[in-house]
């Protein structure tokens, strides 16, 4: 065990996927439970693409740095919390929508536009994610 | 008799039935395409066009076949909100006719 390779450096990396995933899922279940519509769903597809990522590049301490840990940790954060933000305005915001909708189904454009807006959130957390991950 | 007549389903509920039926048939269709698609992207691009086809270094390979299925996820999402926008439509103006027609 070297200082750049210590024991615990997969323990970062296995965080980062846990913590893509759930947190990921976390802003899906919120938005799915509170607007019902497929948009929510689309967040915990990015969650599970950069788990997947991370997970199959964690390895045992002597092949993985800690530096590749701290990556894969930050990945992991970046896709999460973004998940988690676009989770939840997608999800007030569908709830308004789909009510609004059923008044005025001219509001469905509106509605879809906002949802889009919200759910891109999401996106620039998967590119930031996807950008550390190749580092 | 009029036990009967109770349980015959009416002309317009078997047609508001089999709307039912078959606006469930969409969604279900889009939600399962939405759900699969890019889970086969993924493996399709990584194991058939990258690994094979390329002989791309993991890392690389990875990182396209997870583009390539986000990029499917989104294809498989624009056509269901183009197929919910134009369906919706499409039966609004039904919906205006049956009115007219009862008017």
């Amino acid at each position: 065990m070297t200082d750049a390779n210590p024991i615990y450096s997969p323990f970062f990396g296995v965080m980062g996927a846990a913590s893509a995933i759930i947190f990921s899922a976390l802003g899906a279940a919120y938005g799915t439970a509170k607007s019902g519509t497929v948009m929510a769903g689309i967040i915990a597809i990015y969650g599970l693409v950069i788990a997947v990522l991370i997970a199959g590049a964690v390895d045992e301490p002597s092949k993985y740095p800690l530096y590749k840990g701290f990556i894969h940790l930050g990945a992991g954060l970046a896709v999460g919390f973004s998940g988690l933000a676009a989770g939840f305005a997608i999800g007030i915001v569908g709830d308004a929508g789909v009510r609004g909708t059923a008044q005025q189904p001219r509001l469905f454009v509106g509605m879809i536009l906002i949802l889009i807006f919200a759910e891109v959130l999401g996106l620039y957390g998967l590119i930031v994610a996807i950008y550390l991950y190749t580092k | 008799m009029g036990k009967k007549s109770l349980n015959k389903p009416t002309s317009s509920q078997r047609t508001t039935a089999k709307k039912d039926y078959n606006s469930f048939k969409v969604v279900l269709f889009y939600c399962l395409l939405i759900i699969i698609l890019p889970v086969i992207t993924f493996f399709t691009v990584k194991n058939a066009i990258c690994d094979s086809l390329l002989n791309m270094n993991p890392i690389s390979s990875n990182i396209s076949s997870a583009m390539c299925a986000v990029i499917a996820l989104h294809v498989a999402l624009g056509i269901y909100i183009y197929r919910a926008y134009f369906a919706a439509e499409d039966s609004a103006d039904d919906q205006a006719d049956v009115d007219k027609k009862q008017d």
